[in-house]
C-alpha cells in the first residue's frame, strides 16, 4: 500500500493528462542550490509549511479516482471547495457532498470528503480525501481547482510518504522497506535512470548540463577573479552566447509538443461530432466490444465514455463524448460541456459526420465540413486543426458514385484535415481509417528509435522550464548587476541538475583553475 | 565615527618593554585562554577570547612580529574582503587595522554588483602592525608573552563531555612552571613541521627569520591525539628595492578616488584619499619561462608533490601549466615610508641569483635588485574535518585550532578562525555553550563548514562563488547579520551593538516608508519623467519596487518626497542594495529556514557509525565515521551521503531525542509526584 501511496503520485501528476497540474507546477518558485543537496530533499517536508495534493490512485479508466491532501491549508481547501458552512465534517467520516471550484462555485463533481485531522493521518499532517468519479476531466478539474488554493503544490515524488515518516508514522521496519524507494532518488540512481532512458537523451541533458557548467565557471571566475587577473570581458561574451545557444535548444527541445510523454502515459484520441453520427459506434468497432451504448435515439451518450486501445504498438486513450448539440436537459448539457472541455484537451480528435447529410456536389460537402470543424474546435488554436481527423460514417448509405466523389473530391479540397469514409455497420473503409489514424499517432509520439531524442517526463519537462525561466534571469540582469545574473545561471544548473545530478561548488572552480591561469 | 582613527596610538615600543615578561614574572600562572601565536588568526583570537570575559595570555616568540604581514601588503578583495567585514561587524580588529595601515584603496567589482563587491587596500605593513600590537596591548584581561611553547599539557577527558583527552595547558621551552588554562588556542600558521626551501637547499622553519617553533607541539598533536595532519606548500616573492625598478615601463593603476573603509565604524581612513599610493601593472616575457624551464633542476620546493593552491601559484607552476602566454605582475608599495616593492604574482623559490635573471626578464625589472629573496614554505595542517564547527578539536576537549593549522591560506581566512575560535574557546572556559554561524548568514559560516565538513586538499581560500546564499551575504549588511548575533556571544561592544540596532531600525523604517509610498506607474511616470518603466499602465508600484530600477537612486526619490524619505539620506546606498536585492532574498528565505533547520539538528558525537542500528550501508557507515557530522545538514553536504541514508540518520536521532524528552518529562512528572493524566483532566474545558 505504500508503494501505491509512492509511485501513483508521480504518474499522476506527471502523467500526460493533466496538463493544467503542470501548469501550476511551473508557476511555482523556482528552487536553490541546496534543495539539490542530496539529502535536502529528503528532509524537503521537515520545514515545508505547504501542503500538498496529488491523485493517489491509478489514472485512465477507473471508477473511483482519489485525491489526496495533506498539510495546513488542508482544512481551509475542504472548506472552499465543499459546501460545508464554517464547519469541518467530524473526523474520518465519510460525507457525500458536492465539490466545488472555490474561484467560479462551478460544481466539478459530487463525491466522498473524508477529513482526518492531524494526527490521526497518513502523513500525520491534516489531511483530506476526495473520492471522486475516475473521469480525467472531473480529476484534471479537481487538481486544478486544488492548484488555485493559495499555499497548495502538487506533491512532489513519494512526498506523502516521506511526511508519514518524518511524522514518525511509520516504525523502523516499514522505514527499511522505504529504503529503497528513496533510494531511488539518490544521484547515482538518477543518473542511472537517466542513462536508461534512452542514450541519446541522457547524452543530450548530460551535454546541457555540461555546458552550463563551463558556462556558469566563466561567469565565476569573472566575479572572482577578473580584477586581478587577465580574464577578459570577452569570457563574458562567450558567456552570452552559450547562454543564449543553451536558452535555444532547451527551448526547442520543450517544443516537442509532448511526444516522448505521450509515448509513456498515451495519446488522448476523443471522438467528437453530432448526435447520431455514430460516435459510439466507431468507439465500439475500434475497441472491438460494446463498451458504449448505441442506439438511434439522439443523445444517448451523455457521459464521456473510455477506453484504453493498443493501435500499432502505440498507446491510445480513446474516448466517446455527447452529441455537441443544444439541448435543455441540464444532464446533457454538461455531458456536451465535457465533450467540448475534452476536445480541447485531446491529442487528436476524430470527427464523425453523418456522410448521408453531406450535400452532394462536394464544393458544398466542404464547405459544410469546414463550417462543421471550426465549430466544433471553435475554442482550440489554429494548429488544433492539424490535431483532427475527419471520420464520414455510415457510407453504406450512400450510393457507389456519391462515395467516390466524396472520396476523391474531398482529397482535393485545401483547409481539410485527412478525411476517411467508414462504415461502422459493414466495416468498409474501416483498414483505411486504422492506417490514417496510426501514421497520426504515431507523428504524435514519435519514432523513439531514430530522431532527436524526446521529453518522456513531465517531470522532466518541469525542470527544463525553470532551467529556461532562469536563463533569462541570466540575460536580464547581465549589464546591471552580474551577481544577480549569475543567480540565474546557478538557478539554471540546479534546475537541470535535478536530472542530471547535483553540481557542487568545487567542480565549478575544478573548472575555473582548469580554463584558466589564476595567479594571485 | 572616525574616532578611532583620531585618537593616538600609544607608543609601542614602551608598552612592548612593560608586557615582554618571563613567564616566572607573570601575575598568575593560570587563564582562561591561552592564544599560542601571534598571526593574524592569533591576535583575533586573544582579542575576542578577552572581549568575551576570559582572562587571556597570548604567547608568541617575537612580540615585534605580532601582526606582521608575512606576504603580501594587502588586505581584502573578492570574498576576503565579505571576510573582512564579517570579522569588523564581531568587533575584530583587521577591518579597523586595514582603515589604519590602508595606503591604496579600492573596491573590487564596482561593476558586477554590490553582492561581490570586493573591498581591497595595500597596507603599510609598519602601520599595520603598529595598530595590532596597540590594540592588543591595550585590550583589558589580555596579556602577552614572549616565549616558546615547548608542549600541550593535556590530561584526562572530563567525562560529562564528548573527546578522549583534554587540554590542561602549556609548558614553555625555557623550562619554566606549567601555564594551565580551560581553552588552548593554536595558531601556528606555517610552523608545524615548518621547511623553507630556496633552491636546492632547505632549512626548518616557518618564516625567514624567525626561529622554528619546536617539535614537541608536533608531536603532542600527532601522537599523543592521534591527529591526522597533512602536508601543504606556499610560497612568497623576493621583495626588490624600489628604486631600482623603472615604473615608467609598468601600466599605472590608481586607487579609489575616495577610499571605502573596511570597518563599519569608520566613515573615513587615516589615509587621506590624496596620499594614496598607486599600484603598477606589468608581464611576464618569454624569457621567464626560459629562465623557469633552464632552473628547474636546481628547485626542489617546485618538485616537491605537497599541494599548493592552484589560485596563488608560483611563478614557475603558472608557467609551466599555461605555457606560452604571458602572466600578470602587480607591483605594489610595501608602505608609505618604505624603499621596498611587492611583486605579486611572482612567488618563486629557485635560487638567489636565478631568482634575480628571471624578474630582469621583466620589463620594468631590467635593473632591479632583490632585497630578499624568494622562498617556499611546507608546512603540516590537521585535517580540519577533525574539527567542531566551534573549531575545537573533536576528541580533545578545550583544544582549538586556526589559520593555516586547518589548512587555509590568506590573512582574512585566518583572521576570521582566529575571531570564532577565540570566542568558542572563552566560552568554553566561561562556561558557555559553544556558538554557532550558519552558511546561509555569514562567510564565516561557509568558511567554518567548507572546512569541518568537507576538509581540504589543497590551501583552502574565500571566493564568493563557495556561498550559496551570495546576494544575501553582502559586504553591506554585514553588521545586520553579525554583529546583534556577536553582542549576544559577548564578542561585541554595547557602543557598537548600540549603533547596529539604530542602524536596522532605520534601515527597516526606510523601507517601511517606501512600500508606504504605492501609486500607480502612470502616476510614478508623471513624478519621475526621466525614468522608462515597462509595467502595464495599471500596475500599482511602491518606493521600493521603484528603487529596483536601474536609474533609480534612493536620492531621487527622497527629492521628490523629501517629508518622508529624507530622514534616511545617509542609508541611500544600503536601501537601493536592498531594493535591487530583495525579491531575490524573499525567495531564498524558505530555503534558507530549511538548511537552518538541518543544521539545527545536532548529530551526537559519540555516535558509534559501525554498530548504530540504523539501514545504512557500510560505505555510508564509513563516510560518517570517517567525518563525524555534527548536524544533520553537515551530514548532507558530505559526499557519497545518499537520501535515504540522511533520512534513516534523521529518524533515529529525532526518535532517539524525543524518547529522550519523554523520558525528562515523565522524570519531571515522577519528582513532582503527579499522574500525567489526573492533570490534564483537572485542566478547565
Amino acid at each position: 500500500m505504500y508503494y501505491s501511496a509512492i509511485m501513483l503520485p508521480v504518474s499522476a501528476v506527471c502523467g500526460g493528462i493533466y496538463r493544467a497540474t503542470i501548469r501550476t507546477l511551473r508557476t511555482r518558485n523556482i528552487p536553490l542550490n541546496h534543495r539539490l543537496s542530496s539529502g535536502g530533499r529528503v528532509l524537503a517536508g521537515l520545514a515545508d509549511a505547504d501542503t500538498i495534493f496529488a491523485l493517489s490512485s491509478g489514472h485512465g479508466r477507473c471508477g473511483v479516482a482519489v485525491v489526496r491532501i495533506s498539510g495546513s491549508a488542508a482544512a481551509t481547501a475542504l472548506r472552499c471547495m465543499v459546501g460545508l458552512g464554517n464547519q469541518l465534517p467530524p473526523p474520518r467520516t465519510a460525507l457525500l457532498r458536492s465539490i466545488t471550484d472555490p474561484h467560479s462555485k462551478e460544481v466539478l463533481d459530487r463525491g466522498l470528503v473524508l477529513w482526518f485531522p492531524a494526527p490521526h493521518s497518513f502523513t500525520g499532517e491534516d489531511s483530506v480525501e476526495f473520492h471522486i468519479h475516475g473521469g480525467p476531466a472531473v480529476i484534471t478539474a479537481v487538481l486544478q481547482a486544488l492548484g488555485s488554493v493559495p499555499g497548495m503544490r502538487p506533491a512532489d515524488a513519494g512526498e506523502f510518504t516521506r511526511r508519514a515518516f518524518h511524522a514518525g508514522k511509520l516504525d523502523l521496519t516499514e522505514v527499511e522497506g522505504l529504503g529503497d524507494l528513496i533510494h531511488a532518488e539518490t544521484e547515482a540512481q538518477r543518473r542511472q535512470a537517466l542513462r536508461q532512458m534512452s542514450g541519446e537523451l541522457g547524452r543530450l541533458y548530460q551535454n546541457w548540463s555540461h555546458r552550463l557548467k563551463r558556462t556558469l565557471a566563466h561567469v565565476e571566475a569573472f566575479i572572482d577573479f577578473s580584477e586581478d587577473e587577465l580574464i577578459e570581458e570577452g569570457v563574458l561574451d562567450q558567456v552570452d552566447i552559450s547562454v543564449c545557444d543553451l536558452q535555444t535548444e532547451i527551448e526547442q527541445h520543450l517544443k516537442d509538443e509532448r511526444r516522448g510523454e505521450r509515448l509513456r502515459s498515451g495519446v488522448h484520441v476523443v471522438i467528437a461530432g453530432a448526435t447520431n453520427a455514430g460516435k459510439s459506434s466507431l468507439l465500439n468497432t475500434l475497441c472491438q466490444r460494446p463498451a458504449a451504448i448505441v442506439s438511434p435515439i439522439a443523445g444517448t451518450t451523455r457521459d464521456v465514455v473510455e477506453s484504453a486501445l493498443d493501435i500499432g504498438g502505440f498507446p491510445v486513450l480513446l474516448s466517446d463524448t455527447a452529441g455537441l448539440r443544444d439541448s435543455p436537459d441540464l444532464v446533457e448539457q454538461e455531458g456536451v460541456r465535457r465533450a467540448r472541455e475534452r476536445v480541447q484537451q485531446a491529442d487528436l480528435t476524430l470527427l464523425v459526420v453523418d456522410s448521408t447529410i453531406l450535400p452532394s456536389e462536394e464544393q458544398e460537402a466542404a464547405a459544410l465540413l469546414l463550417e462543421h470543424l471550426r465549430s466544433v474546435l471553435s475554442s482550440q488554436d489554429q494548429s488544433g486543426a492539424g490535431r483532427c481527423l475527419l471520420v464520414l460514417n455510415k457510407t453504406d448509405l450512400l450510393p457507389e458514385a456519391q462515395r467516390e466523389k466524396l472520396n476523391l473530391g474531398l482529397r482535393r479540397v485545401s483547409g481539410l484535415p485527412p478525411v476517411c469514409l467508414i462504415s461502422c455497420q459493414t466495416n468498409e473503409g474501416l483498414k483505411d481509417f486504422l492506417t490514417v489514424l496510426q501514421s497520426s499517432v504515431k507523428t504524435m509520439c514519435g519514432d523513439p528509435l531514430s530522431g532527436a531524442p524526446t521529453l518522456t517526463q513531465a517531470r522532466h519537462r518541469a525542470h527544463l522550464q525553470h532551467c529556461v525561466a532562469a536563463l533569462a534571469q541570466y540575460r536580464r540582469y547581465r549589464d546591471s548587476d552580474l551577481a544577480l545574473a549569475a543567480e540565474g545561471v546557478r538557478l539554471a544548473l540546479t534546475s537541470l541538475g535535478r536530472i542530471t545530478g547535483r553540481v557542487g561548488a568545487e567542480e565549478i572552480l575544478d573548472i575555473i583553475f582548469k580554463d584558466f591561469c589564476i595567479g594571485k | 565615527m572616525s574616532h578611532m582613527l583620531t585618537k593616538k596610538l600609544p607608543p609601542v615600543q614602551s608598552v612592548l618593554f612593560l608586557v615582554s615578561r618571563r613567564a616566572s614574572q607573570l601575575s598568575r600562572q593560570r587563564y582562561d585562554v591561552i592564544v599560542v601565536g601571534g598571526g593574524h588568526a592569533g591576535t583575533e583570537a586573544a582579542a575576542a577570547a578577552a572581549r568575551v570575559g576570559a582572562e587571556t595570555l597570548l604567547v608568541t616568540q617575537k612580540i615585534q612580529t605580532i601582526g606582521a604581514l608575512s606576504c603580501n601588503p594587502s588586505l581584502g578583495g573578492v570574498g576576503k574582503g565579505h571576510l573582512v567585514r564579517e570579522v569588523d561587524a564581531l568587533d575584530g580588529l583587521c577591518g579597523r587595522a586595514g582603515d589604519w595601515a590602508g595606503i591604496n584603496f579600492s573596491v573590487l567589482n564596482r561593476s558586477k554588483g554590490p553582492a561581490v563587491w570586493g573591498l581591497r587596500a595595500q597596507l603599510d605593513r609598519q602601520r599595520y602592525r603598529e595598530f595590532i600590537q596597540a590594540e592588543l596591548l591595550s585590550t583589558p584581561r589580555l596579556k602577552v608573552l614572549e616565549g616558546s611553547v615547548e608542549e600541550l599539557l593535556v590530561s584526562d577527558p572530563n567525562p560529562a563531555e564528548p573527546g578522549h583527552h583534554r587540554v590542561t595547558g602549556i609548558r614553555l621551552a625555557n623550562g619554566s612552571q606549567p601555564i594551565s588554562a580551560s581553552s588552548v588556542v593554536l595558531t601556528t600558521g606555517t610552523f608545524l613541521s615548518g621547511s623553507l626551501f630556496v633552491g636546492r637547499t632547505s632549512s626548518p622553519g616557518g618564516r625567514i627569520g624567525d626561529a622554528p617553533s619546536s617539535s614537541g607541539l608536533t608531536q603532542t598533536l600527532r601522537d599523543q591525539l592521534g591527529l591526522r595532519v597533512g602536508r601543504l606548500r606556499t610560497g612568497t616573492p623576493p621583495r626588490l628595492l624600489k628604486d631600482s625598478v623603472d615604473l615608467s615601463l609598468a601600466k599605472l593603476h590608481p586607487p579609489d578616488r575616495q577610499p571605502t573603509p573596511f570597518s563599519f565604524t569608520n566613515t573615513q581612513t587615516r589615509c587621506k584619499p590624496e596620499e594614496q599610493l598607486p599600484c603598477y601593472l606589468t608581464y611576464t616575457t618569454p624569457g621567464v619561462e626560459r629562465v623557469v624551464r633552464e632552473s628547474l633542476h636546481l628547485n626542489c620546493h617546485i618538485q616537491q608533490d605537497a599541494k599548493g593552491p592552484r589560485y596563488c601559484p608560483s611563478i614557475e607552476s603558472r608557467v609551466l601549466r599555461f605555457p606560452g602566454r604571458s602572466h600578470q605582475v602587480w607591483l605594489e608599495p610595501e608602505g608609505l615610508t618604505s624603499d621596498l616593492l611587492y611583486p605579486q604574482g611572482l612567488s618563486m623559490t629557485m635560487p638567489p641569483d636565478v631568482q634575480l635573471r628571471l624578474i630582469r626578464e621583466i620589463p620594468p625589472l631590467h635593473r632591479a635588485e632583490i632585497h630578499t629573496p624568494g622562498y617556499g614554505v611546507q608546512y603540516d595542517y590537521v585535517c580540519p574535518t577533525q574539527l567542531s564547527p566551534a573549531l575545537q578539536v573533536k576528541n580533545t576537549q578545550g583544544l582549538f585550532l586556526a589559520g593555516q593549522i586547518n589548512g587555509t591560506t590568506g590573512y582574512e581566512e585566518a583572521a576570521a578562525q582566529g575571531l570564532w575560535a577565540g570566542v568558542n574557546a572563552a566560552r568554553r572556559a566561561l562556561s558557555q555553550p559553544p556558538a554557532a554561524l550558519s552558511r546561509t548568514e555569514s562567510y564565516i559560516g561557509v568558511l567554518v563548514d567548507d572546512l569541518v565538513s568537507r576538509g581540504v586538499t589543497e590551501p583552502y581560500r574565500m571566493f564568493t562563488s563557495r556561498a550559496e546564499f551570495r546576494t544575501s551575504l553582502r559586504p553591506d549588511n554585514a553588521d545586520l547579520r553579525l554583529t546583534m548575533k556577536g553582542f549576544e556571544l559577548g564578542c561585541v561592544s554595547a557602543v557598537r551593538h548600540h549603533e547596529a540596532v539604530r542602524v536596522r531600525c532605520s534601515l527597516q523604517n526606510a523601507i517601511a516608508a517606501l512600500q508606504a509610498l504605492t501609486m500607480s506607474s502612470t502616476s510614478w511616470r508623471k513624478k519621475l519623467p526621466g525614468i522608462s518603466m515597462s509595467e502595464n499602465k495599471s500596475q500599482t508600484l511602491s518606493g521600493m519596487d521603484l528603487l529596483e530600477y536601474k536609474d533609480v537612486s534612493f536620492e531621487i526619490l527622497a527629492s521628490v518626497f523629501p517629508e518622508c524619505l529624507s530622514p534616511y539620506m545617509e542609508f541611500s546606498q544600503r536601501l537601493k542594495i536592498e531594493a535591487v536585492y530583495k525579491p531575490h532574498n524573499d525567495q531564498n528565505r524558505s530555503e534558507i529556514k530549511r538548511i537552518q533547520s538541518e543544521e539545527n539538528m545536532s548529530l551526537p558525537q559519540d555516535i558509534d557509525y559501525f554498530t548504530l542500528p540504523v539501514s545504512l550501508s557500510q560505505e555510508v557507515r564509513e563516510i560518517l565515521d570517517r567525518f563525524r557530522p555534527t548536524t544533520l545538514g553537515a551530514a548532507t553536504r558530505l559526499q557519497g551521503m545518499t537520501p535515504a541514508a540522511i533520512a534513516n540518520l534523521f529518524n533515529y536521532v529525532h526518535f532517539t531525542r524525543r524518547r529522550e524528552s519523554r523520558r525528562k518529562q515523565a522524570d519531571h512528572e515522577e519528582e513532582r509526584g503527579e499522574e500525567p493524566c489526573r492533570r490534564n483532566a483537572s485542566l478547565p474545558q
